[in-house]
């Protein structure tokens, strides 16, 4: 089959780093295989063959990528012509068109697990549809209003839509059919208004909340509609709102701000117009991404010349691919040059290490990528409100066969009393009609379903976001960013989550980078203690100073912090400070450590690196970077130091280090414990070696390695083989631990949240080895847990690893086992796949810890969906950036991390918090507090409905089915408005059966509302049955009492109605005493709740008995008042009938409260033991104190504290197993022996992690070779 | 003209924070206002049982007593003979279902004690469904209130009793709908058979409710009598329903006033008289013996296989003689010391094992050790 020679051949044509390297670029490649055309891509392994791949892709896949189009237009791409001026000493740059099929490691996301094999989507014809933008001429172009509108209503459209959502539900649509047809006369037993008027009650109620919502919504969109992008207009700066930004307009960002529209990127205060771009937002990723201005507009750096600028830009049509784009700008005098996804500035991405850049604006508001990538914030229903519903649904039946029963029983009643019972004029009048009889008894049961009980719902969820709101626990003061439940909807699902997918950055983690450990030379620094300054250990100082025997080492070591990077340092004008300018936060991290411990490094030109050690500066002259990648695992410079002495040095990955080790190394077995040491407190670690070079080596390898680096073909494999001659016979330095800070409070959190059996999954768009890395700080993996990582290249390879996995599981397949599972973003690609996805599921449910790394958004959201449908669990997404979208809409609930600038992920949320950390008191009291409210909520709303109507049915029996209702109508109707509308609202909102404190010191206690116990449809219909058995109760006690109908002394008889009231009341006093039996915390509100309503109804009784005739209603409740009032009978049966019917209630509870105690009764005595011993014993209180990130749970973290002395104890004799990586992201299918407990080896990395961009759209190498920060800066003005 | 973005950028969010979004720390709204936690187990309740089972239980005597003590005489008279017809009243309507006609029965009432305090009589019928929804909303309360109003304003519910055709001119009937149509037409006069006989005082006030006879009905400052008639069951309009009285005349009769409140149950009784107690034979109400009561039957029920009974009874403070209240209280009370005593059982035999094993769910905490569980071993150690 042609497509399957394609790949072999492939396969066979990439250079080996390629093979092993990220799976992106064989994704890419692989993809443009399937689209080349056969005839051409066969032939193997010379310049020819690349060509017409190239060609092939370039063919099939032009409207994918700019690059390509670009290669197109020129046949030379984009990133050839970024320093056309700048002298290189050694690296030439080379001009070479094999960096064409350097894919993007973008391009990966375009690819969708579903469309497993089929490479990319069809062809876009793009020529067609493409748009054109004049330059400073916005009034030529047609701009879509840049606007961000996520509220639902304005003036006009809100009734219509309103109603529309309204009646969209079954309730409402149920209560305004019983509204209609009780305007058919002779029909409604209860008479024409009665359901109507509730009904609108209700549906103002809801409108009201639905305008606060809204009108919240309205100013959020406000607050980002409304802020200001300064834009050149006319010929001067003008700063206008967001929304105001038109396409063609020219705009200026300036450091750390977001970019308010899609723009292309003209030029920045950086040399050759680039700049750094944080797009975590979009794609997760930690490390900054460089784009580029074209070099056409890279020196327009004044407000004059954009004055003058003209020209236009031409584009695709808008789409949702974040990174792909084609376009050309012509300028005027000039022809078009190609642009492509490295000059373009995406909405929702930020501006970071740049002073300010300018650019066009080509795509606003809707049109922008990031909006075609939000889809609509799906209605998302709590599986309470499902359960709710089918119930519903199941009353709704009962309710049809009840009267359909009552209609038959009717009619046969009829039939029998018609012609005999005279006085009921049925010789007279037509015998009935079925339907309509029908009709009168749906009437009459219609409140069997609760009409309350949508609002009271929407009611109380809405006060319990705001109590979500309110908490101060979850209020973080850093942002000033209280809790935000944007929707009220799934507060109860927060009580029954199962499984949490997190992402990594921004959520779990802070984003920043800390220096906190290193090893120089065997010994080990760092200081254990929290303290703001990351690396504080004066024993390092006192080692470099004192003449120790390793102070030279240490001196080298600092060097090497402080030279053997790609950062650019910036002086910043007013106070003098350095900032460091990086695309990988680890290296800033490194150097910014080096400056503390006092050398820095100050000034970067094209061909030297100049530190200051201790004040005294000192140049090293750069002869060659040696890049890193994540094949390679290190990076290496190439210097010249001060006295002319030619070295090497490296930093990298131990494992890859190691094995270039020098044969005697005096410290690497003390070194690589201390590297177990830091990678088993999650540190990310990097080796630090040096090696000295000859200058007659340096001389030859430098011929090699230029050839290498020109080299047409290969030039990657080249290259490295180039490095490999010289990164050799290294001399290890030491090591160096950097912290990738967690977010407080996570590893707690993290174990909290296990302990209430939620499993928490990371998906990260980061790489596997910081994902691993972070799983070990944040305790989401552990020493002793088996790892298997899955890095399967093909879906062969994958079906076949995940059946190995499988086996291996045996019998513990399915339960919870001491197992992480790793896995990668183009494995997960496959396992998704229909034919695996069984099986990846059931190795991953049966794995304590999942960690998906390099995940796309749309895997995110597969993810969580795949786990949904299969598991039937209730799944929770948090996440903090654009790319977390897709996974917090997939998910039953979206929690978006809010407080930084990014807010797309806030914005799709379903709650937004400030910390990772805040998801324990989400959880564990809000979620499990809210579905226990919740639940009680329901049930007792349909209890009491169902209470109340079924004696309705009771009195059938006795009248002749005639539908005839035993209460008055509007005594009725206001049954779900007034009289018990407190109770449950008050049980909604105030109870709760203990403590916050004591609900989070006992993750056990989630488990009740996670498993449903309390809410499902055993308890329902339990709930059910029991407010039947008090149906009967209550209407055949007051019937017998009053069977003789003689109820006063003075011989006087009552009526229906008097029977009736008496039932009503008794039903009323039973209903709201039910509420406070099932009330655990009894606060004044619900005191007044409680008591309030029975007082309610006896007012009302008093006051409605004697409003006729002055208001012509209700004269058949005249006296009623005085007669019921005044009536001993009444009394009696108010104290007996009531507790009658709570006895068996009280009974029960008393039963189960002690003879099956559960687990929340036990904690709620507990609790109250605590609070009435508080004066025997002041408890103590025992390491509750927050810890923060690392030294959390460690047995070995006192160890390596700085006490001053070498150390060579600093290592791990209570070590146990180290954590076991088997295999390395090269190796396929890793085994795993459990229990092996082999000495570690250098080919494990230990906590090895790197964040930097590969591939990007210039390469570090010439980046750095790009700046002389001597030079001023361009002020943009 | 331009302006430096940095500077700007940063004053400006500045402004645009006005307050702090922190909560307020108060007790509501972070959800600890103070409460009252009820725990229920066996050992705290069983005061509260005992006490309700201590309560009840002599309650549900004294009730039963009283209601033992109340006197009562039902007399079925539903087939009584006819003293101006030959068979009983019953075969007479049945027969010759004439409506309009009466039959007179006689019949003896033997008290077999003496009904002391005041003496009610009642008229009672079985099998009539006056809580049949069409019969129940068959009435024009305005009508019944006395507002004049035309005939064609009435309820519509009363028909078909609303109006009648006679010769194409159209009355309205007053009152209309079915309840006041069927009203019981009944009438007894009791003679007491001593020596000498004496025809015992029957007052037909009194017998509504106040409020109904004040509020509820009154008569219209017009009849209209010549747009109303009587509904078709009457012998005579509304209006001559008491020529005596003027206060019991018209709507404001009370015997109609009984019939239009009407009943739960399709077994009723219904006041028909008071006993007048004013005299000096009956001061202390009826004296044991026979009583003789001449009834005038119109009424008939055996079409719809229904019963009439004379009812003449005592009252108590609870009102007739009914032992249900009693009984219920009774097995209420005893219902509750039985609980309490199993209560008591499970306490002594489970509750203290249950108070050793609470604290297992603290064991073994992973990380941190619970306070609550330290106070409360604290605590134990301390008892």
């Amino acid at each position: 089959m042609a497509e399957g020679q394609d790949k072999t051949d492939l396969s066979v044509r990439v250079p080996d780093n390629e093979r092993s390297g990220t799976s992106v670029d064989r994704l890419d490649l692989a993809a443009s295989a399937t689209t080349a055309p056969p005839a051409i891509s066969p032939s193997l392994n010379t310049a020819t063959s690349v060509t017409a791949v190239n060609l092939g892709q370039v063919e099939s896949a032009r409207t994918r990528s700019g690059l390509i189009h670009a290669d197109d237009n020129s046949l030379r791409p984009v990133a050839t012509h970024v320093v056309p001026n700048v002298s290189h000493p050694v690296d030439a740059i080379p001009l070479i068109e094999e960096e064409m099929i350097l894919p993007n490691p973008l391009v990966k996301y375009e690819y969708r697990p579903m469309e497993d094999g089929q490479g990319s989507e069809a062809p876009e014809p793009h020529h067609q549809s493409q748009q054109v933008i004049y330059i400073n001429a916005p009034e030529r172009n047609h701009s879509e209003i840049n606007i961000t509108c996520t509220s639902k209503y304005n003036f006009l459209t809100f009734l219509p839509k309103f109603l529309f959502e309204q009646f969209r539900k079954y309730a409402n649509i149920f209560f305004l059919f019983i509204s209609l047809i009780q305007q058919i006369p002779n029909v409604s037993p209860t008479g024409r208004y009665t359901t109507a008027f509730p009904l609108l009650l209700i549906l103002m109620v809801s409108a009201l909340k639905e305008i606060i919502e809204d009108f919240k919504r309205h100013r959020a969109d406000d607050e980002i509609n409304n802020r200001k992008a300064h834009v050149h207009r006319g010929d001067k700066w003008v700063t206008v709102k967001w929304v105001d930004v038109v396409a063609g307009d020219l705009v200026k960002i300036c450091n750390g701000g977001f970019f308010p529209a899609d723009l292309i990127l003209l030029s920045s205060s950086e040399p050759q117009a680039m700049c750094y771009v944080e797009t975590s937002n979009l794609d997760g990723e930690t490390n900054l991404k460089l784009r580029q201005g074209h070099r056409v507009t890279k020196d327009l750096l004044r407000g004059e010349e954009l004055a003058s600028l003209r020209g236009m830009v031409e584009c695709e049509a808008p789409n949702r691919h974040l990174y792909e784009f084609v376009g050309n700008i012509h300028l005027e005098g000039q022809s078009a040059v190609p642009l492509g996804p490295n000059q373009l500035l995406l909405r929702g991405a930020m501006l970071r290490n740049t002073g300010w850049v300018f650019g066009i604006v080509v795509y606003t508001g809707l049109h922008t990528k990031l909006m075609l990538n939000s889809t609509s914030t799906p209605l998302k229903r709590s599986n309470v409100e499902k359960l709710t519903n089918t119930q519903i649904l199941l009353l709704f039946v009962l309710l049809v066969v009840l009267s359909l029963v009552c209609a038959v029983a009717n009619s046969v009643w009829s039939g029998r009393h018609a012609h005999n019972d005279w006085y009921l004029f049925f010789d007279v009048e037509a015998e009935s009609n079925f339907g309509l009889t029908l009709l009168t008894f749906i009437i009459l049961y219609n409140n069997l379903i609760p009409i309350s009980l949508q609002v009271t719902l929407e009611v109380v969820k809405f006060i319990q976001a705001i109590f979500i709101n309110w908490d101060l626990d979850m209020y973080y003061a850093p942002t000033d960013t209280a809790a935000m439940a944007r929707t009220s909807n799934l507060n109860e699902e927060l009580g029954q989550i199962e499984y949490i997918f997190s992402d990594k950055t921004g959520t779990l983690t802070q984003n920043i980078m800390d220096f906190r450990k290193c090893s120089i030379a065997g010994i080990c620094y760092g200081n254990n203690e929290e303290s703001k300054d990351a690396f504080n250990d004066p024993t390092m100082m006192y080692n470099l100073h004192s003449q120790h025997v390793t102070a030279d080492t240490i001196r080298e070591f600092m060097v090497l912090l402080a030279v053997c990077h790609t950062v650019v340092p910036e002086i910043h004008h007013d106070t003098g400070e350095i900032v460091y300018l990086s695309s990988s936060p680890d290296e800033a991290a490194l150097v910014q450590a080096a400056r503390q411990l006092g050398f820095v490094f100050t000034t970067r030109t094209p061909e030297t690196v100049e530190i200051e050690v201790f004040g005294k500066k000192e140049v090293y002259e750069i002869l060659n970077v040696i890049e890193f990648s994540s094949d390679r695992k290190r990076m290496s410079v190439v210097v010249r130091c001060p006295d002319g002495k030619i070295k090497l040095y490296v930093k990298g990955a131990d494992s890859v280090v190691y094995e270039r080790l020098e044969e005697t190394q005096l410290y690497s077995d003390i070194t690589l414990q201390h590297l177990e040491e830091f990678a088993s407190l999650g540190l990310r670690t990097l080796c630090i070696a040096k090696v000295d070079i000859p200058e007659d080596v340096y001389e030859e390898w430098k011929h090699t390695y230029y050839k290498a680096s020109t080299s047409i073909h290969d030039r990657e494999k080249k290259i490295e083989e180039a490095a490999e001659l010289i990164e050799r016979n290294l001399v290890l330095l030491g090591a160096t631990a950097i912290e990738d800070k967690l977010q407080d409070g996570v590893p707690e959190t993290i174990l909290k949240l296990s302990m209430a059996d939620i499993k928490l999954w990371v998906l990260t768009g980061d790489k596997q080895e910081t994902a691993i890395n972070i799983g070990y700080s944040c305790q989401l993996l552990t020493q002793n847990m088996e790892l298997i990582i899955l890095n399967e290249r093909s879906l062969d390879e994958t079906r076949e690893a995940l059946v190995k996995r499988k086996a291996d599981f045996g019998d513990a397949l399915g339960k919870v086992n001491d197992v992480g599972l790793i896995i990668d973003g183009e494995a997960l690609r496959h396992a998704l796949s229909c034919d695996c996805r069984k099986d990846f599921l059931d190795i991953a449910l049966s794995c304590k810890s999942v960690i998906c790394c390099r995940v796309s958004p749309l895997q995110k959201a597969e993810i969580v969906d795949l786990v949904k449908n299969a598991q039937k669990a209730i799944t929770l997404a948090i996440g903090d950036g654009a790319n977390d979208v897709g996974m917090i809409q997939a998910a039953h609930v979206g929690v978006g991390i809010s407080g930084l600038e990014g807010l797309q992920a806030a914005h799709s949320s379903d709650y937004a918090i400030g910390q990772f950390r805040f998801l324990q008191k989400l959880l564990l009291v809000h979620g499990a507090w809210s579905y226990s409210r919740l639940s009680k909520l329901i049930l007792y709303s349909f209890y009491k409905n169902i209470c109340l109507y079924v004696i309705e049915f009771w009195f059938q029996i006795v009248n002749g089915f005639s539908g005839q209702i035993l209460f008055e109508r509007w005594s009725i109707s206001l049954y779900n408005v007034i009289f018990t509308v407190a109770p449950p609202l008050a049980m909604g909102l105030f109870d709760r059966f203990c403590s916050a404190e004591t609900m989070m010191k006992n993750p056990a206690l989630y488990k009740d509302s996670q498993k449903g116990r309390l809410f499902n449809v055993k308890v329902f219909w339990v709930w059910i049955g029991n407010s039947i058995i008090h149906s009967i109760l209550l209407f055949w006690m007051p019937m017998l009492m009053l069977t003789q109908d003689v109820a006063f002394s003075s011989g006087l008889v009552g009526d229906y109605l008097f029977l009736g009231n008496f039932v009503y009341t008794y039903v009323v006093v039973t209903v709201c005493l039910k509420a406070g039996l099932e009330t655990n915390a009894w606060t004044w509100l619900t005191h007044l709740a409680i008591w309030g309503s029975i007082v309610s109804w006896f007012l009302f009784l008093v006051v409605y008995s004697n409003v006729y005739p002055l208001v012509r209603l209700s004269p058949e409740m005249v006296g009623m008042d005085r007669y019921m009032l005044g009536c001993w009978l009444f009394w009696l049966g108010l104290l007996l009938i009531p507790s009658a019917c709570l006895l068996r209630d009280f009974s029960w509870k008393v039963f189960k409260g002690t003879y099956f105690k559960s687990t929340r009764q036990r904690v709620q005595e507990v609790e109250l033991a605590k609070k009435e011993s508080v004066i025997n014993g002041s408890p103590r209180k025992k390491s509750s104190s927050k810890n923060h990130g690392l030294d959390k749970p460690s047995q070995s973290k006192q160890r390596c504290s700085g006490s001053g002395l070498p150390r060579s104890e600093c290592n791990m004799h209570a070590y146990t197993e180290p954590p076991r990586l088997h295999g390395t992201s090269h190796s396929h299918s890793s085994h795993v022996h459990k229990g092996c407990n082999h000495a570690p080896s250098p080919e494990i990395p230990h906590g090895y992690a790197f964040s930097q961009e590969e591939f990007g759209a210039v390469p570090q190498a010439e980046y750095i070779r790009a700046y002389d920060t001597n030079k001023d800066k361009p002020e943009g003005l | 003209m331009a302006t430096n973005g940095n500077g700007d950028i940063s004053q400006d969010s500045v402004e645009e924070k006005p307050k702090s979004r922190k909560p307020k720390d108060t007790k509501f709204k972070q959800q600890k206002l103070p409460a009252w936690q009820p725990i229920l187990t066996a050992n705290t309740v069983l005061p509260a049982l005992f006490a309700i089972g201590i309560a009840f239980i002599p309650l549900g005597v004294a009730l039963l007593v009283t209601s033992n003590n109340i006197k009562e005489l039902v007399y079925d008279y539903t087939h009584c003979n006819s003293s101006t017809t030959s068979g009983t009243c019953a075969e007479f309507f049945q027969n010759t279902s004439q409506t309009g006609e009466t039959c007179t029965c006689v019949v003896t009432l033997t008290l077999d004690e003496d009904f002391t305090g005041s003496v009610y009589m009642y008229y009672g019928l079985t099998n009539f469904y006056q809580n049949h929804r069409r019969y129940v909303r068959s009435r024009d309360d305005n009508q019944l209130h006395g507002d004049v109003i035309s005939y064609s304003d009435l309820n519509d519910d009363c028909d078909p009793y609303k109006t009648v055709s006679d010769n194409g001119t159209t009355m309205g009937i007053a009152p209309c709908g079915a309840i006041a149509n069927s009203l019981f037409n009944d009438t007894f006069a009791l003679v007491y058979q001593g020596s000498p006989n004496e025809a015992v005082g029957l007052l037909n006030t009194g017998i509504a409710w106040v409020s109904d006879k004040n509020v509820k009905f009154g008569n219209p400052s017009d009849w209209q009598k010549s747009t109303y008639t009587k509904p078709p069951n009457w012998k005579i309009p509304v209006w001559n329903l008491s020529l005596t009285e003027e206060s019991n005349n018209g709507y404001k009769n009370e015997d109609l006033i009984v019939w239009m409140r009407t009943s739960a149950l399709p077994t009723f009784r219904k006041l028909y008289r008071r006993i007048n107690h004013n005299g000096t034979t009956f001061s202390n109400g009826l004296p044991k013996g026979d009583y003789q009561v001449t009834i005038s039957y119109h009424y008939p029920v055996t079409a719809f296989e229904g019963t009439k009974s004379i009812i003449l009874t005592t009252t108590s403070w609870l009102g007739g003689k009914n032992p249900f209240l009693g009984i219920a209280y009774l097995v209420v009370g005893s219902l509750c010391i039985v609980l309490g005593v199993v209560f008591l059982v499970i306490h002594l035999k489970w509750g203290k094992r249950h108070q050793e094993t609470e604290l297992e769910l603290f064991k073994a905490p992973q990380y941190e050790v619970d306070p609550l569980v330290q106070v409360v071993t604290l605590h134990d150690r301390a008892m």
